[in-house]
């Protein structure tokens, strides 16, 4: 049984509609990836899962419940990080995680020193004088410290250095290995390919294409770049798409399906060296929202 | 960006609250001229009112200098002090809202990374406080002359009222420089406003009333405060416009030292420091009630001391107030007009309208710590708890109890002060009933929880100014609707008006039960609609 499932999900806010009919369905031990523009209705989304505010239209199903109506019965199962991350400023940072973990039921002891220790944070400052990126190692602490079923994040790296991004990529490894669903939003393309195994992908409010990073591939071309080619008879092979060249090399794009002729193709013309890559996301969004670039 | 542009925006951002603060101010002056002009029209009713206050130390504690017998200046005597202090309250929250407030949110900083100065932004805050006490003066000065009392004096109260806004604006923006955030700095330079208040009270009730019955010599305390000197011009009487120098050469001073600070210090970095946190939250860290009563508590403070205060003076002074003017059958015959139908000896009026303030104050305590629940919501913590399993319901409880909490920590201090001052003056026979005159203030203060708790449920973002102006429009109907000779019903509407004024009244019982009903029904809707409302952020 699905974590998430969300069937053709509308919600509008006065005359401004917000969601148009989403589709989203979140799997046990996956990391989904909720990837979309700013505006795209991402957060929107997560606040109807938490039952914060109330769908207009579609089924939402969280946890095997509605969270509109079992709210509170919901909210035991899961951890929530939100986008933009605001905390009681005269509380410091270790007040917040210990609340917000009592709250679910109390932290795990061993785990959350090792999570302060891991995010190298400072547990006794006054929430008023953290950076957004501590502020957002509060929320992610207060979530990491109690298992979950579920772990809902709204773009939780947006404030994190490299070096606590990694942190954080390991610490979702480990719930996703405990078994445990991970829906994590974002507009950053990198962070979503390097941790999700799935991804939906949100436009004006309604789901565009989900799949595994395997699957949306096949929408877009691989590229190739040769060096040390003879570039006429490059840029001439049957199946090579935009072909770009500068000083010794030649770069072109190849759909799919022509990838084995292309290889073959490349083979004959001897190049001393080839790269082919896979699309990075920045190409699946261009492929999605071609048409603003 | 330009300065001007700055201070144009600050004073955009303030469309709402600042029309809302000098409209209300200038609603109570004019309520105030408009009252004493229709009701003391008699000069021989004047002469008797304010010789009664001349001689009485509590009457010039609470209100002011009687400079004169004319019309206007009875009406600066009974009037000028409140406008200063709220003049003051005004501008110290507008100045630090613009100064250590913005830091707080990280605006600053913002207008810091454009080619402004470092001093703009404490420059044009204190640009927006000279704008609105401008504005202040002059509504003031109209809402005293249109109803009939002299330009000279009406022109020099609005003055000396703008004057006293102006120093507190100097007084706040050096606080909001010095203190780490925008809650310290409000609160000392609020507490300066009380401090100016309570100088000029002493230094007043200090006074000699001279053979006519007239006193114009305060004593020493008055001269140190702001408002003491507004009291200076002597508005109607001497007409003197020299004491405002004072004023104005303060408040230039101290936004120059304001500036001056400003200029020097690192952006987010204040003369105090604070204290490091706690690493790990007490045990008793684990519900939201705990949670807002953490958050809160401080206010209650604070509140319960201002109302302890209130209690000792109702106790000490009463006594004095009667044998002052207990003899005067005329000014007994006048305070009667005022509360009709009351047979009730000066004494007892004199401690209900003393803990009715302190009922008005319950009120504004526990709207205020409704209205917390906004602020949660706006600044996105209210989603950071209602995620975790908490209902909406307890999460609303839990505001709800604290706001309760802080009308019990108004009223229970300002009862038992009145009956400690008064076993203390050897009226042991007041205890009880100083006791039950502030346990009779208690349902119409949790009829305003109820109320906000309603608006924050239906009108969100709308909390803050509605639930004030309910406050606001029902003190004025309450107070002053007998003297406007507003309607019955209108009058009813005001749920002070169904608040036993003990002693001087029995208790109402049918009134007692009706406000506890409206804030029961109130608060039980605004929970169950919150619940089915969306978060709005």
């Amino acid at each position: 049984m699905s974590v998430i499932e969300v069937h053709d999900l509308r919600k509008s806010f006065g005359r401004t509609a917000a969601l148009t009919g989403l589709d989203l369905e979140v799997r046990p031990g996956e990391v989904h990836g909720f990837l979309g523009p700013n505006g795209a209705g991402k957060s929107t989304t997560i606040r109807i899962l938490l039952g914060l505010l109330r769908a207009d239209g579609g089924t939402v199903t969280v946890l095997g419940r509605d969270p509109w109506r079992d709210a509170v019965h919901v909210h035991r199962g899961l951890a929530y990080v939100p986008g933009d991350v605001s905390l009681w400023p005269n509380l410091s940072g270790g007040e917040v995680i210990d609340l917000l973990t009592r709250l679910r039921g109390g932290a795990d002891e061993a785990l959350l020193r090792r999570l302060v220790e891991d995010f190298e944070f400072d547990p006794r400052k006054r929430s008023r004088s953290y950076s957004r990126g501590n502020r957002q190692k509060v929320a992610l602490i207060a979530a990491f410290a109690r298992p979950a079923e579920l772990y809902v994040l709204d773009e939780p790296t947006s404030g994190l250095d490299p070096l606590m991004d990694e942190v954080f990529r390991r610490h979702i490894e480990r719930v996703r290995d405990e078994g445990a669903a991970v829906l994590l939003s974002s507009h950053m393309l990198a962070e979503v390919e390097r941790l999700c195994d799935r991804v939906t992908i949100i436009r004006s409010g309604v789901d565009v294409e989900t799949g595994t990073l395997q699957e949306l591939r096949h929408l877009t071309r691989t590229t190739f770049r040769l060096t040390g080619a003879d570039e006429a008879a490059a840029r001439a092979l049957p199946g090579a798409h935009e072909p770009r060249s500068g000083g010794d090399w030649v770069e072109f794009d190849v759909d799919a399906a022509d990838v084995p002729a292309v290889l073959a193709g490349v083979a004959a013309l001897r190049p001393a060296g080839l790269t082919v890559a896979p699309p990075s996301l920045e190409e699946l969004f261009l492929h999605h929202y071609g048409d603003r670039p | 960006m330009s300065t001007a542009t700055l201070l144009a925006s600050r004073l955009l951002s303030e469309r709402w609250r600042l029309p809302l603060w000098i409209g209300g101010i200038t609603l109570l002056t004019a309520a105030s001229s408009t009252a004493v002009l229709a009701q003391f029209a008699d000069p021989e009713e004047q002469r008797v009112l304010l010789l009664a206050a001349a001689a009485n130390p509590a009457f010039r504690f609470l209100r002011g200098l009687p400079i004169g017998i004319g019309t206007g200046e009875l009406v600066f005597f009974q009037i000028f002090t409140y406008l200063a202090a709220l003049a003051g309250l005004m501008s110290t929250f507008l100045v630090v809202r613009h100064t250590r407030g913005d830091e707080d949110s990280g605006r600053t900083e913002l207008i810091a990374a454009t080619p402004l100065r470092r001093t703009a932004p404490v420059a044009t805050a204190l640009g927006t406080a000279v704008v609105a006490n401008l504005v202040l003066g002059v509504t003031v000065a109209l809402g005293l002359a249109l109803p009939g009392l002299p330009w000279r004096g009406s022109v020099l109260t609005g003055s000396a009222v703008a004057v006293s806004g102006l120093v507190f604006a100097g007084i706040a923006a050096v606080a909001a420089q010095v203190l780490p955030t925008s809650r310290a700095a409000n609160g000392a330079a609020a507490a300066t406003v009380g401090l100016a208040y309570l100088l000029r009270g002493i230094g007043d009730a200090m006074a000699q009333p001279d053979e006519r019955f007239v006193t114009r010599e305060s004593g020493w305390p008055s001269w140190l405060s702001p408002i003491g000197w507004g009291q200076r011009v002597e508005a109607y009487q001497t007409d003197n416009p020299l004491p405002l120098a004072i004023g104005i050469a303060t408040a230039v001073l101290l936004g120059a030292v304001a500036v001056a600070v400003a200029a020097r210090r690192d952006l987010g970095a204040s003369l105090v420091r604070e204290r490091a946190g706690r690493e790990r939250a007490r045990g008793s860290l684990r519900s939201p009630l705990a949670l807002v009563w953490r958050l809160s508590w401080p206010s209650l403070v604070g509140w319960a001391i201002g109302a302890a205060f209130l209690g000792t003076v109702a106790g000490l002074l009463a006594p004095s107030v009667a044998d002052a003017i207990g003899s005067n059958a005329q000014f007994l015959e006048l305070i009667r007009r005022l509360i009709p139908g009351s047979t009730a000896g000066l004494l007892d009026l004199f401690v209900a309208a003393i803990l009715g303030m302190a009922g008005f104050l319950a009120a504004a305590a526990g709207a205020q710590a409704t209205m917390r629940m906004r602020a949660e919501e706006a600044d996105g913590r209210a989603e950071l708890l209602l995620a975790a399993p908490v209902g909406r319901a307890r999460w609303m409880v839990a505001f709800l109890a604290v706001a309760v909490a802080s009308v019990a920590a108004v009223l229970v201090p300002a009862g038992v002060a009145a009956a400690v001052a008064f076993a203390a003056v050897g009226e042991q026979d007041r205890t009880g009933s100083s006791l039950a005159a502030a346990a009779a203030q208690v349902p119409a203060a949790l009829v305003f929880v109820g109320l906000t708790a309603l608006v924050f449920a239906v009108l969100p973002r709308l909390t803050v100014p509605v639930a004030w102006t309910l406050l606001g429009v029902s003190l004025i109907l309450g107070e002053y609707g007998t003297i406007l000779q507003l309607p019955e019903w209108m009058q009813d509407m005001s749920p002070f008006r169904h608040t036993s004024a003990i002693p001087a009244e029995d208790l109402d019982a049918g009134g007692v039960l009706a406000l506890l009903a409206v804030a029961l029904a109130t608060a039980t809707l605004a929970v169950l609609l919150f619940r089915r409302r969306d978060l709005a952020v």
